[in-house]
């Protein structure tokens, strides 16, 4: 995945270190405010397939930039090309928003059968795919915390899409449960699908991940092949990367202090990012605080 | 995300969305309590009448003030929250990344919501048609047909009457539930248009006798409003049946077809709200930015 402006080479010039497709997703330009103050601020990027995990601080636009991809935030200005379905599913997008939204009152194998339905999916694989079988007939409010997150990744994977959006998917879980919610979307990230995560839990990234958006103040101040990246700034780790990246746009936006993209950003922070236990292990002083 | 699918597809995805959102209703115990407190309130309401025994026309002349309060209450009670409930939860984002068009998804929760408002609100009408049957004079057995005879087809026209009734306040209902942003939001919406839709169009009415209207042309205004069209229908096929030939009371056909044309538009409004509201927000949204730049 490369980041690129209009200034620069656009991604049919990039060649990722796999050989995946660099451009099955493509966003040009895109900016979305909320009440005026822009949350993404003229975003360009292109993702191939594989899994692309979106880091940065609370705030820094990720769940909206996950929402422009899904379809379900407009965008102000520019425009996201997406690929269509091939198989005649008819669905080209498999979204799990931040909150699980699953109606209560039904059971894990309910809810999928509803929107197995609609794709004509086999729920019980569903389930299967991410380890719910004998949670199945338990209701969703009954749920774990971590399960209703699994349910809600095999609910994003049914239809089998080319575009899997899936919003904070390891947020509140434990250690373990991050570990198979990572796994499960890593193994459905092959070279016909692209799997976009938005995560704070670096060592995740660091594990899974092939390629990495960072993201701070409505912008991306680093993208592209993950090993690339490490290797572009002398670190070992993700979680270093996004230490050293952040230094780097602090730096560069000193002279925007008075940008009202920060201030919007921290709404939609709280809007869509409170409990999030990760928050706590990826705090970039400089970015989030500057 | 399937907000790009074509007209041919809007319908898409209802049949599913039915079965689920049926599937809801049938375990929200609530709905069924509300059923029999409705029944209990008909049933005392034509105890109060003289009972049973006084035959169809009578317990519909006991019913029809209620019915005209108690229908519309019941049936955005229905209707409020239905399209809300998958909006405030996020579920219907997620929904709409399936091949499921608006119109569909609508057109499925409303016809599930109008099964309910069957159950709910034209069930108790009709134990309450069953209890005159078997308590009444032995004549109402007959079915009318001509004027001066009670008979359970009058009845039957009158649950026919209520339950299309009740779907033009369900139908509002959505609107109203597509339209809100919140369940407070939507409490209030439902409120106000269980008044305006209640007591609005007689208030209408009565305002332009006061300023000089022609009172000629009450019979075919009364029709225009839900409520005066119900109740003139009621009046032209079920009481009036038993009295006269001939009625006045207002234009069948114009009545008729003022409750489907509610329906419709309640319909089409939902339909209209749910997809057009995030476009129009943006709309917004994207003037207030380029008018920052």
């Amino acid at each position: 995945m490369t980041e690129y402006s209009s200034t620069e080479a656009t991604p049919d010039s990039e060649s990722p270190s796999d050989g995946a497709e660099p451009d099955r997703v493509v966003v040009d330009d895109l900016t979305r405010t909320y009440g005026g103050v822009p949350v993404l601020d003229s975003v360009s990027l292109a993702f191939g397939s594989g899994l692309t995990a979106v880091i940065g601080p609370n705030g820094s636009g990720k769940s909206t930039l996950l929402g422009a991809l899904a379809g379900t935030v407009p965008p102000i200005t520019g425009e996201i090309r997406r690929p269509n379905a091939e198989d005649g599913s008819g669905k080209s997008i498999g979204y799990l928003p931040q909150q699980v939204p699953f109606r209560e009152g039904f059971t894990a194998r309910e809810t999928l059968a509803f929107y197995a339905r609609l794709v004509d999916g086999d729920p019980d694989a569903a389930l299967a795919s991410v380890g719910l079988s004998d949670a199945a007939d338990k209701a969703v409010e009954d749920l774990s915390g971590g399960m209703q997150r699994l349910l809600g990744i095999a609910q994003a994977m049914l239809g089998d899409p080319p575009l899997v959006v899936l919003d904070e998917p390891a947020s509140g879980l434990d250690p373990g449960m991050r570990e198979r919610a990572f796994r499960t979307a890593a193994t459905h990230a092959t070279d016909d699908v692209t799997v976009v995560v938005s995560t704070h839990n670096l060592d995740l990234v660091d594990a899974h991940a092939d390629r990495v958006v960072m993201l701070a103040r409505g912008r991306v101040v680093a993208a592209g092949d993950l090993d690339a990246l490490r290797n572009e700034y002398s670190v070992d780790t993700t979680a270093a990367l996004y230490e050293a990246a952040g230094r780097d746009a602090a730096l560069s936006e000193t002279a925007d202090d008075g940008d009202p993209a920060r201030s919007g950003a921290a709404a939609e922070d709280e809007q869509n990012m409170s409990g999030d236990d990760g928050d706590r292990d990826v705090h970039v002083t400089g970015v989030s605080e500057q | 995300m399937t907000g790009d699918l074509g007209v041919t597809d809007a319908f898409a995805g209802a049949g599913t969305v039915f079965r689920r959102e049926l599937a809801t209703v049938l375990r929200t115990p609530g709905y069924g309590v509300l059923g029999v407190g409705l029944l209990a309130v008909l049933w005392l309401l034509v105890a109060v009448g003289g009972g049973g025994a006084t035959g169809f026309v009578p317990a519909v002349v006991d019913l029809l003030l209620p019915a005209e309060l108690l229908v519309p209450l019941l049936a955005v009670v229905l209707g409020y929250r239905a399209l809300l409930a998958d909006a405030v939860s996020g579920e219907f984002a997620v929904i709409r990344t399936y091949p499921v068009g608006v119109a569909g998804y609508v057109v499925g929760v409303l016809l599930a919501r109008l099964v309910a408002l069957v159950a709910v609100i034209g069930l108790p009408f009709a134990v309450i048609g069953g209890y005159v049957w078997l308590t009444a004079a032995p004549d109402t057995g007959i079915f009318a047909t001509h004027a001066g005879v009670d008979s359970p087809l009058l009845y039957v026209r009158f649950l026919a009457l209520i339950t299309l009734f009740g779907t033009v306040f369900l139908a509002l209902s959505m609107w109203v539930s597509a339209a809100a942003t919140s369940r407070r939001g939507a409490a209030a919406l439902a409120v106000l248009a269980f008044l305006v839709g209640t007591l609005g169009g007689d208030l209408a009415l009565i305002q332009s006798l006061m300023v000089g209207a022609d009172p000629s042309a009450v019979a075919g205004r009364a029709a225009l409003t839900p409520n005066g069209a119900f109740r003139g229908l009621v009046f032209e096929t079920v009481i009036g049946v038993s009295f006269a030939q001939e009625g006045n009371v207002v234009d069948v056909g114009r009545a008729v077809g003022s409750l489907a044309g509610w329906t419709l538009f309640g319909s089409l409004a939902s339909v209209g709200t749910l997809a057009f509201r995030e476009r129009l927000s943006t709309v917004i949204e994207r003037s207030r930015f380029r008018f920052a730049e």
